[in-house]
């Protein structure tokens, strides 16, 4: 419907060098002036404090061109909104998953559009969207995690023109605002996001004003050109020509029984001399059929423009180094290069309506890490493994006075090991996104945070070790309800190239206690009791390489870091210790050591290590045909 | 025997030259001067100014300095280079890996935790030990302070050598019984150690923020209490003899804006760690006040960035978010945001082939291709040269460019470029300056103000190169270019007063405030503001104590802070404070909730600064006769009158007039194209501009018409 296209003949080969970088500099300077005026105004804590939320530029070819973070689409504005008819002031909006163009995932998500207007006509776009409290639907927080249908998961608003020619329209921010249960942070997080845009807008203008529509559009197409080039001067020429399978799974989808609901991708990278050029064709052909529960995504829609998106930042892993990998820009010059090839209608990935979608980031996150493995196939290993970083996890209840209270936060995990360092502990895929002080939470909700430390030997074991989880535990001062929306429980984040896998997220109430009992990763409404502690551990990183190659004084380190316990020492990197942390001389035994080390077998032949849950959902197997790096027999 | 003059001196160190300004406080003649910077030994650099402006005013000798404030790096400098010595962190139990999850965010783009390196954290994991004993949100002990295991603490720390620690427990600001317990036990048990706790460094609540700031003061105390030491001794030899008794007031340069003596600064370091760029935005806020503009952006260009600062109501805006490298700070300090932008910025193709301008730097040395020694690329500086737009040569003469070597290397980027060498050039400052102008647009919008109503105020070596390209691109009005714009920071740590800051946080829904508590709170806070006056010999009648409030709606995890009027505190004067609340969340966010029922305020910080005042060299208004180069210590040698200087790489270079800064009294108007030369900075006006000297000696350079200038 939108084929990719440019904006001038030779795709902006005789744009202004010096005015390609000012360009550029405004497009990231008006991005983050606009992100900034939301952070400023916006009431969500989702917003706020996860930081989920993103601002996007776009051209009137409704490329992306702004490089930082994943963004919508404005496609489904263009396709009910005819460019011709829009007006300065016109504001759009939408959040129907189903009506995106695969550029909304779920309702939470609330995205307004702006078009830039200079000498008349329509010549960008600003566009942002936010994770917003409420939009209604069955529960707080309008992710309910049995949902079967998309009906129970709020208010689906198609594209609409909100703002007409500077004038709000009344009725339908009156609709949207009865159907939140936070109607008032609703009100003023829209009210911000309209104004940034706006005034983002009016910014953008004033560069074509000043430099000239045909000028600056050149700009567009050499800042595109150039990514697109960059990519395949420094990422394809990574990967060998040829073909790859691999897979990995959600585990539940609150619904159903825990199951292994799986997602996979064929890589194949074509030659420069194919057909149709070279690039990157990822084919879903094999991803399991549409969930019952929330976890499906919206993919198969505009060829895929979103996912080619959202996936390809995974793709800067193939850079030289880290400090490269980080200049990469991902705009839409990296469309070009992908192909992306979607089952029939009814997968998790092409899902019917209306199917639930709230917690498709089991989809879109896995997708993330079935990208790096299957890399990690054609590159011998030379990619991270797994992590996992967002889940949702809080209490609910009433507060001292009787007040009703809902505290939800999104934990990261750690990182998986890196053919160059160890993976991080804690960390989070959304840039800027924060957890929740102990002094802010404290004085706001009734419980205490006992403890906010490393969840030990969480981190998987290799020659690079997984980044750690949190260990959290919180001690509830009021009866209260624990909800969590969770990945990877059961299966844990991978390990590769004979790294170890790490450990899942796991959720404890009253741990050696009486009452003691695991809460289920999708949980909406566990009781609490007051005094009762609840003890919430997140993923591990997967490691990467053989732990037995690991250097010794690293684990000797690990273990003073109280990162690896002295028993895992042993068991996962064969290190023989001597002395103890707590007499200030540990050390290890180099000949012992030795020979432990020597005598080891290979734990396994497969490429990949998944963890104990895989087998458990798998029948008993312990890894996958595809974890093979040969599985063409 | 002759009473001594009075010369009071501000000397501030930057990266690549210390800066002099030296003001007889009887005669008003005010001298400025320059010295290279000594980075190895920070002092030998500060003397060499001292003695250096001493010189330029006839007769004087160290005997009649009155009082010296100082501008310094060294705390700055030290968190850049992230040269933390060994350093402990002590905190409460279940909270030992606070610093390794940190806030969990990774900077940057989407998708980068997967590459991600996280630096190493400021003090490892096994020199964090953590005690018993636990506080809640109002202060009240929920489990005692754990004695025993303090004191094992303390014996761990000493028994391993580590003599810098951070103490940082939960709730602290609320109650700092166990953290005074704790520096308690460490004076007992480990009576070496330098010890910082978070209740005095910063008693504000967030946690892992409060426990970096503290570590951030150990961590520079040992380094800044040796220098600052050092110079307090060596400025003591210059008072001799009969002398002797008088010490020499040393002042140190705080990045909140106040001035602190050098005994009391060496007890909270972190306060320095923005001093030289603190005292630049305070005296071009003063400067700009008094020519007549109070809204001001400050524009600092030095030789390796650019400083930017927003100045409303002839006050610098203060930032308790920021930081220095890699450390976050939460001490209130001047909202200063740095860009790579400076003379010694590199022009350099990306892998991409695109042209970028810094944040790389040359710096002083090798420098820029024109110094001649050693430097391979092309930089901001070597355009300028390159275009006529700074003559060939720096400080009034004292240091000869080599233009030819600057020349050779913009025709080398211009030709991968495949452009000429003037549009190369321009280019190169095109860049340069959108960079400097999009800082000036975020700390703007940052702050919900529109960059088009402030007055541009450039100074620093580099900072006017570029004015007229910034008023430009921004659509500001006007600009100010204060007399020896060289000297700006040096002059405004002339300007100063001492000022401590003090912070309570004590939270508490308007509707259940409880206001004996809170008039309880600020009577401790004051205390606290006047016996640090009074050490530092003001006498209470000269006490400014400035109260200020942090609220917030119910729910929003960030606070708007507002003034807190003097006098008893009743209902009726907080309900004034809720009130001023709304109207500046109003004018930050654009919106309120001022009579909703449903939104309730809360009061977050409780703050009081105390200031002592001190005597400000007046700017005086210039008679006719006298051009302000009178304030100019070394006017440069004759050059010659006229240039061919290219501004608009289309039109090539033109004849244009240069004119000496010097030369110019009050009243003279200048129209662009023209150059204007000082010792140590040069203004291009370019066609489309004009200048006028005020009665002040600025030149206030304006646009005559629509012209758009240089254009890429």
């Amino acid at each position: 419907m939108f084929p990719y296209g440019h904006l001038t003949e030779d795709a902006g080969a005789s744009a202004d060098p010096v005015l390609v970088e000012i360009v550029q500099g405004s497009l990231a300077s008006v991005e983050a002036e606009v992100e900034t005026a939301i952070a400023r105004t916006s009431r969500s804590p989702m917003i706020r404090d996860a930081h989920d939320f993103r601002a996007g530029i776009h051209d009137r070819l409704l490329r992306k061109l702004t490089g930082r973070s994943y963004s919508a689409l404005v496609h489904p504005v263009a396709r009910d909104f005819p460019l011709e008819e829009m007006r300065p002031g016109d504001v759009f909006f939408h959040n129907d998953v189903y009506r995106s163009e695969g550029g909304i995932g779920h309702l939470p998500d609330l995205c307004v559009t702006v078009p830039v207007f200079a000498r008349g006509r329509v010549v960008a776009f600003v566009q942002a969207f936010g994770h917003h409290d409420d939009i209604g639907g069955a529960v707080p927080g309008s992710m309910p995690s049995a949902a079967t249908t998309v009906f129970e998961e709020g208010l689906m608003v198609p594209p609409i023109r909100l703002w007409d020619a500077g004038v709000p329209n009344r009725a339908a921010l009156s609709i949207m605002t009865r159907n939140s249960r936070m109607p008032e942070s609703l009100a003023a997080d829209l009210d911000a996001e309209c104004s940034a845009c706006l005034m983002g807008a009016r910014r953008l203008g004033e560069l074509f004003e000043r430099y000239g529509v045909p000028q600056v559009e050149a700009c567009f197409d050499a800042i595109l050109e150039r990514t697109t080039e960059t990519y395949r001067r420094e990422i394809l020429a990574k990967i060998p020509v040829g073909s790859w399978v691999w897979e990995d799974y959600a585990e539940h989808d609150g619904v159903d029984q825990p199951r292994l609901h799986t997602q996979r991708i064929r890589l194949t990278h074509t030659a420069a001399d194919d057909p149709d050029g070279e690039r990157l064709v990822l084919d879903f052909d094999g991803t399991g059929p549409q969930a019952k529960g929330p976890i499906n995504h919206c993919g198969d829609y505009s060829d895929g423009v979103f996912l080619k998106k959202w996936l390809a930042p995974i793709l800067r892993n193939l850079a030289d180094t880290p400090e490269r990998m980080a200049e990469l820009d991902v705009n839409e010059g990296v469309v070009p290069l992908i192909e992306m090839r979607f089952p029939e209608p009814g997968t998790l990935l092409t899902p019917v309506f209306p199917a639930p979608t709230n917690a498709r980031t089991f989809v879109i996150l896995r997708l993330l890490g079935v990208l790096a493995g299957v890399l990690a196939k054609a590159v011998d290993g030379r990619m991270p493994a797994d992590q996992e970083t967002i889940r949702y996890t809080g209490v609910y209840g009433e507060d001292a006075e009787g007040r009703p209270y809902l505290m939800r936060e999104v934990l990261g995990g750690g990182s998986g090991g890196r053919y160059y360092a160890d993976g991080e502990d804690t960390i989070h895929v959304v840039p800027d996104s924060r957890n929740l002080p102990t002094e802010f939470t404290e004085a706001r909700f009734p419980f205490r945070v006992e403890s906010l430390s490393l969840a030990v030997d969480s981190g998987g074991a290799g020659r690079f070790r997984g980044g750690l989880g949190y260990e959290k535990q919180i001690r509830m001062l009021k009866d209260a309800h624990f909800m969590s929306i969770a990945d990877r429980s059961i299966l844990s984040c991978w390990g590769v190239k004979g790294g170890r896998a790490g450990r899942p997220f796991q959720v404890t109430i009253d741990p050696g206690g009486p009452g003691e009992r695991e809460v289920d990763a999708l949980a909406d409404a566990e009781p609490v009791a007051a005094g009762e502690v609840i003890r919430i551990r997140t993923t591990g990183g997967g490691g990467w390489g053989d732990p037995l190659e690991r250097d010794p004084d690293l684990v000797v380190r690990d273990v003073v870091w109280r990162k690896v316990s002295p028993e895992a020492a042993l068991a996962d990197y064969g290190v023989v210790l001597t002395g103890t942390v707590d007499a200030d001389d540990l050390g290890y035994d180099v000949a012992a050591t030795a020979t432990e080390r020597g005598g080891r077998a290979r734990a396994t032949e497969a490429f990949f290590d998944r963890g104990p849950g895989y087998a458990r959902l798998a029948g008993g197997t312990p890894y996958a045909d595809v974890d093979l790096l040969d599985d063409t027999r | 025997m002759e009473r001594p003059r009075r010369i009071r001196i501000g000397i501030d160190t930057g990266g690549t030259f210390t800066d002099v300004v030296a003001l007889d406080e009887d005669s008003g003649q005010v001298v400025t001067t320059k010295t290279p910077s000594t980075p190895a030994n920070p002092a030998d650099g500060f003397l060499a100014g001292i003695e250096k402006v001493l010189g330029l005013l006839e007769g004087a000798s160290g005997e009649d300095v009155s009082a010296v404030s100082h501008g310094t790096t060294v705390a700055t400098n030290q968190l850049l280079e992230g040269k933390v010595d060994r350093l402990g962190f002590v905190t409460t139990e279940g909270y030992d890996a606070m610093l390794e999850i940190a806030r969990q965010s990774v900077p940057d783009g989407y998708g980068n935790s997967y590459f991600w390196v996280k630096p190493p954290r400021i003090v490892p994991r096994d020199l964090v030990r953590s005690v018993g004993g636990r506080l809640d949100v109002t202060g009240a002990e929920v489990r005692p302070f754990d004695e025993d295991g303090a004191r094992a603490v303390a014996r761990w720390f000493r028994d391993r050598g580590v003599d810098t620690l951070g103490v940082c427990f939960l709730h602290a600001y609320a109650d700092p019984a166990h953290e005074e317990r704790m520096r308690e036990i460490l004076a007992e048990e480990h009576p070496q150690a330098v010890v910082s706790i978070s209740s005095e460094v910063l008693r504000e609540y967030r946690e892992y923020e409060r426990a970096m700031t503290t570590l951030v003061d150990a961590a520079v105390k040992p380094r800044l209490s040796a220098y600052v030491r050092n110079i307090s001794a060596r400025l003591a030899g210059y008072v001799s003899g009969d002398a002797g008794e008088r010490r020499v007031p040393f002042y140190v340069m705080k990045s909140n804006g106040g001035v602190l003596s050098a005994d009391e600064v060496v007890h909270q370091p972190i306060t320095t760690v923005l001093s030289g760029p603190a005292a630049g935005a305070l005296g071009a806020a003063l400067i700009g006040r008094v020519a007549g503009f109070d809204r001001v952006l400050t524009c600092d260009g030095g030789g390796t960035s650019t400083d930017v600062s927003v100045v409303v109501d002839g006050v610098p805006t203060l930032t308790t978010e920021g930081s220095v490298g890699a450390f976050p700070s939460k001490i209130p300090m001047i909202d200063v945001v740095t860009v790579g932008a400076g003379g010694g910025s590199i022009a350099w193709l990306s892998p991409e082939g695109a042209l970028r301008v810094g944040p790389h730097s040359a710096g002083a040395d090798p420098g820029p291709l024109c110094y001649a020694k050693g430097g391979a690329e092309v930089t901001i500086t070597d355009a300028h040269v390159v275009l006529g737009r700074i003559p060939p040569h720096l400080l009034g003469g004292e240091i000869p460019l080599d233009v030819d070597a600057a020349r050779r290397g913009v025709e080398g980027l211009a030709g991968k470029l495949g452009l000429s060498p003037e549009a190369a050039a321009v280019g190169v400052l095109e860049i340069s300056a959108w960079n400097q102008a999009n800082a000036l647009r975020q700390v703007t919008v940052k702050r919900g103000l529109d960059v088009r109503d402030f007055t541009l105020t450039t100074f620093g070596g580099s900072g006017s190169l570029l004015l007229c390209r910034l008023m430009d691109v921004l659509g500001i009005p006007t600009e100010l270019q204060p007399p020896d714009p060289g000297n700006v920071s040096a002059f405004g740590l002339l300007t100063v007063d001492v000022k401590n800051d003090y912070v309570q946080t004590q939270v508490s829904l308007d509707t259940a405030l409880d206001v004996d508590a809170l008039r309880t709170a600020y009577d401790a806070l004051t205390t606290r503001a006047r016996d640090a006056l009074l050490r530092e010999g003001f006498a209470e009648e000269d006490h400014v104590f400035r109260r200020t409030a942090d609220l917030r709606y119910f729910g929003q995890a960030f606070e708007v802070r507002v003034p807190v009027p003097d006098g008893d505190l009743d209902r009726r004067a907080l309900d004034g404070v809720v009130a001023a609340f709304h109207a500046e969340h109003r004018g930050l966010y654009g919106y309120d909730f001022a009579g909703d029922p449903g939104q309730q305020v809360e009061w977050v910080n409780l703050r009081v600064s105390g200031i002592g005042p001190i005597t400000r060299p007046g700017i005086r208004r210039l008679t006719g006769s006298a051009a302000p180069g009178s304030r100019t210590a070394a006017p440069q040698a004759d050059g010659p009158m006229s240039r061919a200087v290219c501004f608009d790489a289309d039109q090539g270079y033109v004849d244009t007039p240069v004119r000496r800064r010097a030369d110019l009294v009050p009243g003279t108007n200048l129209t662009g194209p023209v150059i204007i030369e000082e010792y140590g900075s040069t203004v291009p006006v370019h066609p489309g501009f004009d200048a006028t000297v005020d009665d002040f000696g600025n030149l206030l350079v304006r646009r005559t018409g629509r012209h758009e200038g240089a254009r890429a």
